[in-house]
């Protein structure tokens, strides 16, 4: 065997899972396409954001490096929804394209246990078994190891269009991975083709900003990770534009020559993130459309036009751009384009990010049918996590709807598999009161700590915040303004804790994120414990426990279609049984029933 | 999901709908003695009842207020039906008491009983031994027919146009609400919550879920005339209908004087059922008093079934929406072809007088004249009313200026409610209405 573990991809999701192996202590290989590409942001240079901000903090809780990476290559940190309430609001940053990835190879390299190697995976090996042994690559090596990650992004099978042209490309004019992609369906894999794109990248010097409005950031950075208290990072301003009627006019007369109308793309789109021309033709009344011009670093002139994805010839992107205030000279630098590529139906996989075809061989990323760099990092990070159980012997690590969004995602995609790119959405939580992110060291620290990742450090700082957090509480509790205590006034939806720091110069000696959680705490109890009765409930369910290998057909009184979905999913409990699409109620009963006589729950 | 759940506290009429001298009402679930308790008359007794002991009380209103004189059975964890704490009550067996109780109850926060939900506890709770499972299985997938047939594709028309239209209204309300809490501020236009439309939907949920308080039918039950010339065999009928002898049977013409009304129940219909004075020509003051009383009464009727004695065919009348001409006596000759016949002697086609009763009445030639749709099951009124309460909190929320985070908690609870009326809302439902309605995306 040559190494316990081989990670394919050095994107997002392989980052984390090459590091949660190595780090728990195993031999780990990552075989990456490219090294100058390991790390990269290929869209939007930005992490975090609603819902994924949580993403990041969930990952950094578990023991993951995507928090650590944004932190010291973030160029703006603002809070979202600070006004729509606690639950909601996130935080998001822009990066400095470079640094983050440097950061991410300098990371990887400098890490124990862990090899890098430069090569294209193009089929898997199997035993007779159907267990995962190892990898044969572009350039006729053979590998072997115990247990595998596969996360090939947009690479697999990828090809680019720009209006009339297209590439085989992951991101343009890199090379797509070609051959994996065929090798897996030969061997069954459900592959499927999924697409997204990306807008044009434009010179800052070539841009009037006095056209534009400036958008700066907070002027506190915050850590994503909750490993330290603070950061300094210097900062700069994202500028906003909007489109016109001209714009509008031009996109409509060329509708035509985009692949996606023409039929030559035949993968999904993204729903929540349209390209221009979509938006165009699905808002016909909308006036105008906002545009976020971001900068992609501090040493480089591109800047990103957050807003205007497209896949229209580059003729046609330059007469569009540069009909938009502030944009009328534009230089394009690199234009816009679109993306189709192989992904695998996540419904063959379990929880734990294993597939149900090939033992040992775990996917995460892209590759499950999910876009966002967040959401391929929470994945990478489970199935390197798993992947190591799996080595050990011991149980996957499989999070719940109700402690993390990460949970939610895998749920989702395991159980109801995905028509689109896969985004994460608080609506897709149900108790999303629950899944601040700011409390994610708390519901997830110490189950980092118990797969072998987290560090003991880590479990220390979190005792000692929430020592901390009491200490505040207790300091606002025994202070009283006119005849409430300031605990009982922070409930009011207006006040925040700042409005006391005058008052009580005692609460100054706290770090900031400490403060922000009280306050956080204190907004949402009431709230929170409103949730309980439907969450014991919820739990409940989670808990009657299914076989993964239960004989469906032996089970009488089961819909035929139940039965049928039931035996795709395999569903390892009745709560994740009762969210698959044509699982019935009674079939759900039904269920319980032969559960209960099994003797499962003891009654 | 709920409905697999065994851990909530679940309530329901354990006798048939309808008016009668006695109801039982049957609550299982931990902590349902306590929640009851604090709506019976000696709480303290009720809490400390021994296993399979009866408590005489009385079960009040918010206001304390009592609404009903009921003897309380109870049983503690491990015995009774379900093996659950659990209490029947027997209260009083009209159909305004009866509703008024499983209105406290849902008040209270208890939850309305599926069908089967009673022995699939049982069953989970080892009541029930396992040669009994099939029959559960059985049960259970006639449970899972009956919430089908409420789900939206059996309700009737009319109503399930209105619910679905309410629903359609309340997932777009919540979509404009998720889509302020999925982006971000900056990426939107500016968002003013969709107040007046929310007062509006929840008037119409309140309007729909009144009409279980004012539906005709089922507040005093349909009224049944029995009709026809003296000796046709009306209260024979009667008697037979309601299994005692209430009225007197004679075959002496003009019998019956004055006109005698009992309850019961029509295939699930509560009926107020009439035995009348015969129709007949009368120098008899106190027979014309009592033939014109059978008159009005016939004026007020939901249906008239008119008998007609089979041995010395009379007047006939004109059959129609209201009027059901039945022939009587079919043991001693055959009736003419094609028209309704029965026996009351030998209770010969009585079966087949019943169900043609209750397809009248279900055709809607019930509510004389009004169109109006009207909720008919407890459950249905429960639901609804569960989505006002929760729309009603979310709009207290929104006049405090509560983040919508929090408001929306509220208004999910209202459309779960709803969606349990119509068939279940998923996330998916919700997002794909807001990437048709918002142009969001950068
Ligand atoms: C054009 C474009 C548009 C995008 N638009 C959006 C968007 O609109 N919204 C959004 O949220 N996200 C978008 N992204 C997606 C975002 O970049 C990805 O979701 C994220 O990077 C996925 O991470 P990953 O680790 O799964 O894959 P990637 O970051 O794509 O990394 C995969 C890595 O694996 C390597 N690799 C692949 N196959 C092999 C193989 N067989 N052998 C060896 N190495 C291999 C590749 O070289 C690459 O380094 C877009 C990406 C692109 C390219
Ligand atoms: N054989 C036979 N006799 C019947 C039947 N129904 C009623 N009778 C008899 O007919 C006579 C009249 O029956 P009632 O039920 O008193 O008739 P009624 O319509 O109530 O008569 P009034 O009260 O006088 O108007 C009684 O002797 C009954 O026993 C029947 O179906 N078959
Ligand atoms: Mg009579």
């Amino acid at each position: 065997m040559d190494y316990d573990a081989i990670v394919v991809g050095g994107g997002h999701a392989g980052i984390e899972a090459s590091l949660a192996l190595s780090r728990i202590g195993f031999s780990t290989l990552l075989i990456t396409q490219n090294l100058d590409t390991i790390g990269k942001l290929s869209c939007n240079p930005a992490i975090g954001g609603l819902s994924k901000g949580n993403l990041v903090r969930e990952v950094d809780a578990l023991g993951g490096e995507m928090a650590h990476l944004i932190d010291h290559s973030m160029i703006q940190y603002r809070i979202l929804n600070r006004r729509r309430g606690p639950a909601v609001q996130a935080p998001r940053a822009q990066a400095d394209k470079f640094t983050y990835a440097r950061l991410a190879k300098e990371t990887l390299e400098a890490q124990h246990n862990l090899a890098l190697f430069m090569d294209t995976v193009v089929d898997i090996l199997i035993d007779d078994h159907n267990r995962l042994v190892g990898v044969v690559t572009e350039r006729r090596h053979t590998i072997t190891c115990k247990v595998m990650v596969l996360t090939t992004g947009t690479f697999m099978e990828g090809r680019i269009f720009i209006g009339e042209y297209d590439a085989s490309n992951g991101r343009l004019d890199e090379p797509a991975a070609i051959g994996l992609g065929s090798a897996l369906r030969k061997k069954g894999f459900p592959v499927g083709r999924l697409k997204t794109g990306t807008p044009a990248r434009v010179r800052r010097s070539s841009l009037d900003f006095d056209q534009m409005e400036i958008q700066d950031g907070e002027e506190t950075m915050m850590p994503f990770s909750f490993d330290y208290d603070s950061i300094q990072r210097p900062a700069l301003p994202c500028y906003i534009t909007w489109t016109n009627e001209n714009t509008h006019q031009i996109i409509r007369q060329n509708i035509h020559r985009s692949p996606l109308y023409g039929g030559k793309i035949v993968g999904k789109g993204p729903r929540y993130c349209p390209s221009i021309e979509d938006k165009v033709v699905r808002f016909p009344d909308r006036e105008r459309h906002q545009i976020f011009v971001e900068p992609e670093g501090v040493g480089t002139e591109e800047m990103y036009l957050n807003g205007i994805s497209s896949s229209l010839p580059e003729e046609v992107q330059h007469a569009f751009i540069h009909s938009i205030a502030g944009l009328e000279h534009a230089q394009i630098m690199r234009p816009a384009y679109a993306v189709e590529y192989d992904f695998i139906d996540p419904q063959a996989l379990f929880p734990s990010l294993e597939s149900k075809l090939v033992e040992n061989l775990f996917i995460a990323g892209q590759t499950n049918g999910t876009s966002g760099y967040e959401e391929a990092a929470c994945q990478g990070l489970m199935a390197g996590i798993n992947a190591s159980q799996k080595l050990k012997g011991e149980k996957p690590l499989v999070l719940s709807r109700n402690e993390a969004y990460t949970g939610v995602l895998i749920d989702d995609l395991v159980t109801m598999g995905t028509q689109e790119p896969y985004r994460m959405f608080t609506s897709r939580a149900e108790y999303r009161l629950n899944l601040r992110h700011d409390s994610c060291d708390q519901r997830l620290t110490a189950k980092g700590f118990s797969v072998g990742l987290q560090k003991q450090e880590a479990l220390d700082r979190l005792k000692d915040k929430l020592a901390k957090m009491d200490a505040v509480k207790d300091l606002l509790r025994a202070r009283r303004l006119e005849e409430k205590s300031a605990l009982q006034a922070l409930r009011m939806p207006e006040v925040t804790i700042a409005d006391f720091l005058e008052r009580m110069p005692e609460l100054k000696a706290y770090e900031e994120p400490i403060l922000y959680q009280v306050e956080l705490d204190v907004k949402y109890e009431g709230y929170i414990n409103r949730q309980e009765r439907q969450i014991s409930r919820f739990e409940k369910l989670e808990s009657l426990l299914i076989d993964e290998n239960l004989d469906y057909d032996a089970i009488e009184g089961l819909s035929a279609e139940g039965k049928e979905k039931l035996k795709k999913v395999r569903p390892l409990s009745v709560g994740q049984a009762t969210r698959i699409n044509g699982v019935r109620n009674s079939d759900i009963a039904v269920l319980i029933v032969h559960l209960d006589r099994g003797g499962r729950h003891g009654r | 999901m709920k409905r697999y759940v065994t851990d909530d506290i679940i309530y329901a009429l354990a006798t048939a709908w309808a008016q009668s001298a006695l109801a039982v009402i049957r609550v299982s679930g931990e902590g349902c003695r306590k929640l009851l308790s604090t709506r019976f008359s000696r709480p303290k007794a009720l809490l400390e009842a021994p296993n399979a002991t009866l408590v005489h009380g009385y079960l009040c209103d918010e206001g304390g207020k009592a609404i009903d004189e009921v003897v309380a059975a109870v049983y503690t964890e491990g015995h009774g039906y379900t093996k659950e704490e659990s209490v029947e009550f027997t209260c009083h067996g009209s159909l305004a008491v009866i509703k008024e109780l499983l209105a406290l109850f849902n008040r209270l926060g208890m939850r309305s009983a599926e069908g089967g939900e009673f022995t699939f506890r049982a069953f989970l709770h080892g009541r029930l031994d396992l040669t009994q499972a099939e029959a559960v299985q059985e049960l259970v997938s006639s449970q899972s027919q009956r919430s089908r047939s409420l789900a939206l594709g059996r309700l009737e028309g009319s109503l399930r146009s209105l619910i679905s239209d309410m629903k359609e209204q309340l997932l777009g309300i919540v979509a404009s609400v998720e889509v302020q809490l999925d982006y971000a501020e900056d990426e939107l236009d500016e968002f003013v919550f969709p107040r007046s439309k929310l007062v509006d939907l929840i008037k119409q949920i309140k309007d729909l879920s009144d009409t279980y308080q004012i539906g005709r039918l089922y507040r005093s039950g349909a009224r049944i005339v029995l009709a026809g010339s003296t000796n046709a065999g009306k209260s024979s009928l009667f008697n037979l209908l309601l299994k005692q002898e209430r009225s007197i049977v004679s075959p002496v013409r003009g019998t019956t004087r004055d006109y005698i009304e009992a309850d019961l129940d029509i295939h699930g219909i509560p009926v107020r059922l009439y035995d009348t004075a015969g129709l007949r020509e009368s120098n008899d003051a106190i027979e014309s008093e009592g033939i014109r009383r059978t008159e009005r009464l016939i004026g007020q009727a939901d249906l008239v079934v008119y008998l007609v004695d089979s041995t010395e065919l009379g007047h006939v009348p004109e059959e129609d929406e209201r009027t059901l001409v039945v022939y009587n006596k079919s043991d001693l000759v055959k009736p003419p072809k094609g028209r309704m016949a029965i026996s009351a002697q030998t209770g010969e086609g009585v079966g087949a007088l019943l169900t043609e009763i209750a397809k009248r009445l279900a055709k809607g030639s019930v509510s004389t004249g009004d169109e109006q749709v009207v909720i008919e099951s407890e459950r249905q009124h429960a639901l609804l009313e569960n989505a006002a309460q929760a729309l009603q909190r979310s709009l207290v929320l929104v006049d405090q200026d509560i983040p919508l985070d929090i408001t929306a908690v509220e208004l999910g609870e209202a459309l779960q409610n709803l969606g349990e009326l119509t068939g279940e809302v998923t996330p998916a439902d919700i997002l794909q209405k807001i990437f048709s309605g918002f142009c969001v995306g950068k």
